[in-house]
């Protein structure tokens, strides 16, 4: 009895025996292999002066149980006590039953003629082996039914106390589990934030993913019971058989060489266990990577047809997991039979042997007798360390897969404090060299620029170029010589002020799911809020758990850094930027297209709800009223759908967009209640049967079908359907009359006239349909009075059941779930007059103007979202957001290598202007050029030739020249350039050619003097400029104009958003 | 007015006389039907060709600008087509069309007519047997010119 106290009954009973408690500490898992304890013995050399690698290799590699002790040895032993301290409750609480029975109702306590009895002797009935019971208090005198109620009293008290003794324990070893596995999460995850960028080249973003999220998973499961149950069950198993050995020594002995062996044989047969258990980590891990990379290059994918190659890839790597694990099990199951076995042979040899003995009379029938019955007590404890051990083999074989992704030679050095100057004065590369694995890309380069400076660094093709930006950049290590700065090694700066003063934006941009505004000042985050988190319970698991303590979510941003006061400077500041580099009118667009949150931008709102009526009353004054159909709710909007006047607001839930309005429960309810089900279920007759009739013949994925279709052409065969069932339902009425009976016979033979489900599929059609726009002629005038009726008991039957889902339209207020455009346009615009989208653009347009809302439009559009590593923007887009990211941060040192190469030629063109006149006073600008077009710009030209930079070179022409200058003094340099680089060519060979690249076309001077002009008209101040040409207030039912980026300079012609407007549709 | 009406103008028009119904309709559903104010331009000499007009209700004017301001070269009524040759022949517009009372037409879109016609060969071939028509009629008026 009470053996069982800490198992809890959760665990997965298997093995009986198959092996015993180990002193597990320290103990390296089997199935090491030499190579890796001779890495293992590298590993102190390197950890010596980095703490998390310290922790890495000491605490993580050496052992999972000193990492756990580490840091949870004082959890590890209260919970220990705890559990000790509840035992003698328990074992209390196994004896009291025999007690009641036994002394209350049998009565012995009384059986020699007392009338009354001692009550609470306390005792501790211990097990039969242990000898004789404990007294520790005499007790009361009491009669029988007092002691029995006493006794029972006293055992509801005990159930009690041991149910909250189990609920503690249960709850501190979860949550020490939980708080061990978020250090290690948290750990592994600041330990990749200092992956060297040799180990970065091998890993895979997914297998890490994996790693952090579902290797470590049973580690921390597996915590709470590392100490505890081998500690309690070892001291169980061990009394057992200590108290075996006692009876009989030989016996005791057979019960421990049968031991020993399972000690001796079952580790062996599981060494191949873990091998596999590894190999099988490993490939479960390859597996999330290969996934990803496929998830990654799904692009690549298609447009190469290599989809079944991929399916036959995974089909193998799954048949691989499939063998391995196979095998695991027979293995496995195989181990487990041998554990029974050598478990039942105990008792086979004591009733053998022990008989035997006993038969010769060396051995009393009691002693045999009480050995088995000790020997029956071990298995339950023996059995829960079995357990134990094959999960904590289990869970250390990941822990040791995983460090091994996270070894120190893998990872960077911490950062230290050091200078922090700002990165002025005289820098120089003194015998650079950078190795690659397939050769030297720079050697032994040595030159001196003077910082501030505008260096631009002209590639010949080769790697050189880029290498030596980014080896100024601080982006790679140069594997010989130095760069100093007046003398410093720039290594001795901190790298936390280098990352501050210096600034890279590379060909391809980095950019996280978040808004534009988040992708622009993720450089700036970098200041911790003062005050730390102030729940005072968050702060002491963070701490307990060496987690930061500072506060997230929280405005991390050091606005100082750039120059700012607060968050509307910073905005404007961004959006000055965006203006100059070009991409304000997108943003603006962006901003039309996005939501106000009325919270947020309260003056906003306000002013959209100003313009809304201004907008109304100057198309009215323009005598252009009935362009618009404005948003009434008493009115049917009828250039708005069906789904839109039911509903009168933007759903924002999916529950309520499109189809699937037709499937919610609330509006079926409202559209039968008032009977518009019916009418809606027969336009959809309509409607499909008229898809069926025109769209036939066209092949399935045709655009036509995309563009206009209510069906795509998957559902055509499923609509056909729905309509012969119901011209059958209808012949069979016809026929056979419509008495209940026949309804049912009818239903019975599946000519049911609608199931519900048809009913569904033919009300979602009308639900897009527009009379004007698609003239089926479904729609009357008493269809719209009864829908604007159910329009209104949709609203008050949604607001009871209190769904919400719905952002109702009101005149009087901004609905926050539909686009700004549409909140200043509050209506549709009438499509079927000719030019109306045109006109009511324009007057948009220039009540923008007007009320100057362009600017906090430009503001919202802000918010825009990017997408999964940008991709809902262009490369253009994406490569501005990365630049404005870098220059928002104003560095000392500006380092460009092909960030302006995906702007396409126009915008690369403003954008170095624009860097040109910005750099050069106090911070430095190095640009990684392709080719010699645009070197005259640039005050000192480098030239990478094969592993060399020579320079620099100063055109004696434009050595003390501000970037601005006439177009013929431009021209003399350039000419003196190409002369220069004509003497300096051949060592670079044919690599300064002319390559396609963006911004250096042979353009005529009088364009390059058109686009200067207007870029300094663009220097006007404000983003309002933008705004001059085409501003889209269209209706829902134009597409967003992507497409339509006009260019500035278009606009500085003039503004004539009637034109722009055309281009849109064009 | 619906897409019916539509179908019965298309078919007064003989360049799709012997059109299908169903693709007529399908032709009329992926239009656009648009209203022009008296006076309103349907498009300027010189603009992209990107779609062609069935007048359903109304008149239009054909005009070219003269010296002595804008001649009219044509009025065009219900169920007349203007603006398929530019479509076809993918160039500007020669002439400009505006209508002189308040008008309805059907705005076929050229890239969809485009579409229409690689689809459905009974289009293209109705559309090139009218070609060829006008095209022998332009040279019979071409041979009368020269005998007369």
């Amino acid at each position: 009895m009470g053996r069982r106290t800490m198992s809890g009954g959760a665990r997965a009973a298997e093995g009986t025996a198959d092996g015993m408690a180990r002193d597990t500490d320290d103990r390296p898992a089997g199935g090491r292999d030499g190579d890796r304890a001779a890495r293992r013995e590298a590993i102190p050399a390197r950890a010596g002066n980095d703490p998390e690698a310290g922790d890495a290799s000491g605490g993580l590699d050496r052992s999972l149980f000193r990492y756990i002790w580490r840091h949870s040895k004082r959890d590890q032993i209260l919970i220990c006590a705890v559990v000790l301290a509840s035992l003698p409750l328990y074992f209390a609480s196994l004896d009291l039953p025999r007690r009641i029975v036994n002394e209350a109702i049998q009565g012995h306590a009384f059986e020699k003629g007392n009338e009354t009895a001692k009550f609470l002797v306390l005792r501790l009935q211990m097990p039969d082996w242990f000898g004789h019971d404990l007294s520790l208090f005499d007790g009361f005198d009491v009669d029988r039914f007092e002691l029995l109620f006493g006794l029972s009293s006293m055992f509801l008290l005990l159930v009690l106390i041991n149910g909250a003794f189990k609920y503690w324990i249960n709850v501190a070893k979860g949550a020490l589990g939980e708080r061990m596995l978020r250090r290690l999460r948290f750990q592994l995850f600041s330990l990749i934030m200092r992956f060297s960028p040799d180990a970065l080249r091998h890993t895979k973003a997914s297998e890490v993913a994996t790693i952090i999220r579902d290797e470590v998973e049973p580690i921390g499961g597996f915590i709470g019971d590392a100490y505890i149950l081998p500690a309690f069950l070892g001291t169980q198993a061990a009394t057992a058989m200590t108290f075996i050995l006692l009876q009989n020594v030989w016996l005791g002995l057979l019960a421990a060489g049968v031991v020993g062996v399972q000690f001796v044989v079952i580790p062996r047969l599981r060494r191949e266990l873990l091998r596999l258990g590894r190999q099988r980590q490993l490939a479960s891990r390859r597996l999330a990577g290969r996934v990803g990379e496929v998830v990654d290059g799904i692009a690549a994918v298609h447009s190469n047809g290599a989809e079944a190659w991929e399916r036959a890839e995974i089909g193998h790597r799954l048949g691989g997991l499939f063998d391995l694990r196979l095998r695991i099990y027979r293995r496995k199951f195989m181990v487990k039979f041998l554990n029974n076995l050598l478990a039942q042979m105990t008792p086979f040899l004591f009733y053998c042997i022990g008989g035997y003995f006993a038969l010769k009379g060396q051995l009393s029938i009691g002693q045999l007798v009480a050995v088995i019955a000790a020997y029956r007590d071990l298995p339950p404890p023996l059995k829960e360390l079995i357990d134990w051990d094959q999960q904590r083999l289990d869970v250390q074989v990941k822990y040791e897969q995983v460090l091994q992704q996270f070894l120190p030679e893998r990872l960077l050095g911490l950062d230290a404090p050091g200078r922090d100057e700002s990165l002025c004065g005289r820098l120089a590369a003194e015998g650079v060299g950078v190795q690659e694995p397939h050769g030297p890309v720079l050697a032994n380069v040595s030159l001196a620029l003077p910082l501030p400076a505008i260096v631009g660094i002209v590639s010949d093709g080769g790697p050189a170029a880029s290498t030596f930006a980014r080896v100024l950049a601080r982006r790679t290590v140069p594997t010989s010589g130095r760069v100093t700065l007046e003398g410093h090694d720039l290594s001795e700066w901190a790298g936390a002020a280098l990352t501050r003063r210096i600034a890279f934006a590379g060909v391809d941009p980095i950019l996280f799911p978040g808004s534009l505004r988040e992708n622009i000042v993720y450089g700036l985050n970098r200041r911790p809020p003062d005050s730390a988190v102030t729940d005072a319970k968050a702060l002491a698991e963070a701490h307990r758990t060496g987690n930061p303590v500072a506060p997230f979510p929280a405005d991390w941003i050091d606005y100082a850094q750039a120059g700012v006061a607060d968050a509307g400077e910073l905005d404007a500041l961004i959006l000055d930027w965006l203006t100059r580099i070009g991409m304000g009118e997108e943003v603006y667009r962006f901003g039309l297209l996005g939501q106000v949150d009325p919270e947020r931008h309260p003056d906003l709102a306000a002013r959209l709800i100003e313009a809304r009526i201004a907008f109304r009353e100057r198309l009215a004054a323009e005598g252009h009223a009935h362009l618009v159909e404005p948003f009434d709710p008493a009115r049917y909007n009828r250039q708005a759908t069906v789904a839109e006047n039911l509903l009168f607001g933007v759903p924002t839930t999916t529950a309520l967009t499109g189809r699937a309005l037709a499937e919610h429960p609330v509006v079926r309810l409202v559209l039968d209640r008032t009977g518009l089900a019916d009418d809606l279920v027969t336009m959809g007759e309509r409607i499909a049967a008229t898809m069926l009739e025109i769209f036939r013949g066209l092949p399935s994925g045709h655009p036509l079908f995309e563009q206009f279709s209510f069906l795509s052409a998957d559902e055509l065969p499923e609509y056909e359907a729905i309509l012969a069932r119901r011209t059958a339902t209808e012949a069979s009425a016809e026929r056979h009359g419509t008495s209940a009976f026949e309804r049912l016979r009818r239903r019975w033979i599946g000519l049911g006239r609608y199931g519900s489900a048809d009913a569904t599929r033919l009300i979602a059609l009308p639900l897009a349909y527009i009379e004007p726009r698609h003239r089926l002629g479904l729609i009357d005038d008493a269809f719209r009075e009864r829908l604007v009726e159910a329009r209104g008991e949709l609203r008050i039957t949604l607001d009871e059941a209190g769904l919400g889902g719905v952002d109702f339209y009101d005149p009087d207020r901004v609905c926050a779930a539909a686009p700004l455009r549409d909140n200043l346009l509050f209506g549709r615009i009438n499509q079927s007059v000719a030019d109306a989208v045109e006109t009511v653009t324009a007057t948009g347009t220039a009540l923008v103007q007007e009320m100057r809302l362009a600017p906090d439009i430009t503001r919202v559009g802000l918010d825009h979202q990017v997408g999964p590593e940008g991709r809902f923007l262009s490369g253009s887009q994406r490569a501005v957001v990365s630049l404005v990211r870098a220059l928002v941060r104003r560095p000392d040192l500006l380092v460009l290598d092909g960030a302006l190469s995906p702007m396409g030629e126009n915008r690369a063109r403003t954008v170095l202007e624009l860097l040109l006149e910005r750099f050069g006073r106090e911070n430095s600008l190095v640009a990684v050029l392709p080719n010699d077009r645009v070197a005259d710009r640039f005050a000192l030209v480098l030239r990478a030739v094969g592993t060399q930079i020579h320079g620099p070179e100063a055109p004696p022409a434009r050595q003390d020249d501000v970037p601005r200058q006439d177009a013929a003094a431009r021209q003399d340099a350039a000419a003196g350039q190409d002369a220069a680089v004509r003497e300096e060519a051949p060592a670079a060979g044919g690599a300064l050619a002319d390559g396609p690249e963006p911004g250096t076309d042979p353009d005529p001077e009088e364009a390059r003097r058109a686009e200067r002009d207007a870029f300094a008209a663009a220097d006007a101040p404000g983003a309002g400029s933008s705004a001059s040409g085409g501003v889209v207030p269209a209706g829902a039912g134009v597409a967003a104009p992507a497409a339509a980026v006009s260019r500035r300079a278009d606009n500085e012609t003039g503004p004539e958003p009637a034109r722009v407007e055309q281009d849109v549709k064009a | 007015m619906t897409l019916e009406t539509e179908v019965q103008s298309l078919r007064q028009v003989p360049m799709f006389r012997e059109v299908d119904p169903a693709r007529l309709k399908l032709l009329a559903f992926t239009s656009e039907r648009v209203h022009f104010a008296d006076g309103q331009r349907f498009f300027d000499r010189g603009d992209a060709a990107d779609a062609a007009y069935l007048i359903l209700e109304g008149e239009a004017a054909v005009t070219l600008d003269g010296p002595q301001g804008p001649i009219r070269l044509a009025l065009l009524g219900a169920n007349a087509l203007v603006g398929e040759m530019g479509i076809l022949a993918d160039q500007p517009r020669s002439a400009t069309v505006t209508a002189v009372v308040a008008t309805t037409a059907l705005r076929i879109d050229r890239r969809v007519f485009l579409e229409l016609l690689s689809q459905f060969p009974q289009i293209a071939i109705a559309v090139m047997r009218e070609l060829a028509h006008r095209l022998e009629m332009t040279n019979q008026q071409l041979a009368q010119t020269r005998t007369g």
